[in-house]
């Protein structure tokens, strides 16, 4: 399995970055990191480019709603169907209500949308997601 | 005219300057009060000197944090500038300095340097008489350089390596190293008017896990890239660790390593400084248990013998210190320093031994490279993953060293990735890792990373 992954926006917020690309690994996956600062078309170029299974954006200063705006303009460009989207971190900045946070990014176009969940946590949930789509 | 001399010329051809003066800038320094000077400051005490961190916006600010620092005893002051103009967006500076100026408040996390000329900053560092320490961050830092020594600053810290791999995405390393280069050369041509001016690199990298071997070989390299341009006087450093065994090792292996390196090139007549840094991680919110690590790391410091120690605050989990709290942490280490004079010296031979072997592997695999020149060598090394740091944003670094801590505290290196160290080195480390049952690697380091908070 292929899974693109990056911070998005400019957030050079780059320990947590390096982790999920590690923990990816672990678990068997194929990373294709593109790090800090990626912005909303070089993620979907990349899932293009790499054929990936999933795009795994991530946040950590919480700048992530303006910047995954037009992830459903985007998606509308390219048949996606098979691909995953996932977004995790800190996706508010400041004090959010996080019960509102996942319709919101669900509505952006992400499958799968963990605010501030724990990283083993939210990869186990990708792995259930991948099997039982199957 | 030389090369050098007309890139300078056009370098300080700057919208943001008035007009630069290399003939007065020359004869100033040539007279400058020695006290100025941190490389004369080392060759004439015995005491580890200590130096904050630091830097407002505005003059009057930077003014009076100075003044604080002074009557905390303060050895050596520091200047940090602000990040556009690390990013040399000076437009940027100019726009947030007077906003600033007129509503009393930072809009800068440091000291614009280049706006506020080196006419202006000069009066500020000739008037406290005491050594200030350039910190910044600045991939091309040419004219930066050039304000700074023009204003009294006879420091300054970075390379092209410490102040890339950390702090940029995608800055290209080459250009990093060639300007670079001209920094090291106005540093040495200044050097021969008065006392040395001293360079300094930033051993602290990521702040994240770094093996002791990747950051002394780093700091070997940078030493030799300055001294071969003529700089005299340099400064190799590294932060806390989290062991203390690996900061007495670490400083060992350095101090030795450092100096063979410089006579092997034939920089006898070089003086190599050791700075260490207070710990550069993630600090606790219970300003107590920061209490109670500047005041070990302070312990360390005296222990390894450092030339110069690099201080923290109480307060750096919640952001930028008031100038009351950093010059409180200054006076508080010299107090702490006072107790720890005449320490023995200790050592872990079966740990130095490893150490030493592994910088000498990789500086041999660096060295072996066939460029023609060392930065090229270098550079081969970093794309080629001979080189890497964890934890770093930057494009070209490898990302395929893994590091987790031992039961002791000590990181050691448990995915190699590239690094061109021997199997005898890595099973050495490899050896000191316990792994609980079922751990993952990662949980691991998440762990590791905090092991302070």
């Amino acid at each position: 399995m292929k899974v693109v992954t990056g911070v998005v926006g400019n957030d050079v917020h780059v320990v947590a970055n390096r982790l999920i690309d590690i923990s990816l690994q672990e678990r068997g996956f194929e990373v294709f990191n593109l790090g800090v600062n990626t912005y909303l078309e070089e993620f979907i170029d990349a899932v293009i480019e790499t054929d990936a299974d999933v795009l795994l954006v991530s946040s950590l200063n919480g700048e992530a709603e303006g910047w995954c705006r037009d992830l459903g303009i985007l998606k509308s460009k390219y048949d996606f169907s098979d691909v995953v989207f996932m977004i995790g971190g800190n996706l508010g900045v400041g004090e959010m209500n996080a019960e509102e946070l996942g319709p919101k990014y669900r509505n952006y176009g992400f499958d799968l949308v963990f605010h501030q969940v724990d990283l083993n946590e939210g990869l186990d949930q990708l792995e259930n997601y991948l099997k039982e789509r199957k | 005219m030389s090369l050098l001399q007309r890139e300078r010329e056009i370098i300080v051809q700057n919208e943001f300057i008035d007009q630069f003066d290399f003939k007065e800038v020359e004869e100033f320094i040539k007279s400058a009060s020695k006290e100025l000077f941190i490389s004369h400051k080392f060759k004439t005490t015995n005491e580890m000197l200590v130096q904050p961190r630091g830097g407002f916006p505005t003059y009057d600010k930077v003014f009076q944090l100075y003044k604080e620092f002074k009557n905390s005893g303060v050895d050596v002051l520091p200047l940090t500038i602000d990040s556009n103009t690390r990013l040399n967006d000076y437009a940027t500076a100019k726009k947030m300095l007077a906003l600033s100026e007129e509503n009393d408040v930072d809009m800068l996390n440091g000291y614009p340097l280049i706006n506020h000329g080196y006419r202006t900053t000069r009066k500020m560092i000739t008037h406290y008489d005491t050594p200030v320490s350039l910190r910044h961050g600045t991939p091309d830092a040419r004219l930066l350089v050039e304000i700074a020594l023009a204003s009294g600053i006879f420091e300054i810290e970075g390379g092209p390596i410490t102040y890339l791999l950390p702090y940029s995405k995608n800055f290209p390393l080459d250009k990093a190293f060639l300007y670079w280069k001209y920094v090291e050369r106005v540093c040495a041509a200044y050097s021969e008017l008065n006392e040395p001016i001293n360079r300094e690199s930033f051993g602290p990298l990521s702040a994240t896990m770094q093996p002791p071997a990747i950051v002394l070989v780093i700091q070997i390299i940078e030493m030799l890239l300055s001294l071969e341009e003529g700089v005299k006087s340099f400064s190799v450093s590294f932060s806390q660790t989290g062991s203390m065994l690996q900061d007495v090792v670490s400083s060992n292996v350095l101090k030795k390593l450092s100096r063979k390196y410089a006579d092997r090139f034939g920089h006898n007549d070089a003086v190599i400084n050791l700075v260490y840094h207070q710990w550069m991680g993630a600090f606790p919110y219970n300003k107590h248990y920061s209490d109670s690590l500047i005041n070990t790391s302070t312990v360390i410091a005296a222990m390894v013998g450092a030339d110069k120690i690099i201080t923290k605050t109480r307060n750096e989990a919640f952001g930028i210190p008031t100038k009351e709290a950093n010059a409180l942490a200054v006076a508080n280490v010299k107090y702490t320093l006072n107790m720890l004079k005449g320490l023995p010296k200790i050592s872990d031979e079966a740990e130095e031994e490893n150490l030493t072997n592994m910088v000498n592997e990789i500086m041999e695999a660096v060295l072996n490279d066939s460029a023609d020149t060392l930065w090229r060598k270098v550079f081969n090394a970093i794309k080629k993953g001979h080189i890497e740091i964890p934890f770093s944003p930057h494009i070209i670094n490898a990302n395929k060293v893994i590091t987790v801590r031992d039961p002791d505290g000590n990181i050691r290196i448990h995915n190699k990735g590239k690094l061109p160290i021997s199997d005898k080195s890595f099973a050495f480390e490899r050896s000191k890792i316990r792994l609980k049952e079922n751990e993952r690697v990662v949980d691991k380091i998440i762990q590791d990373i905090g092991i302070m908070l």
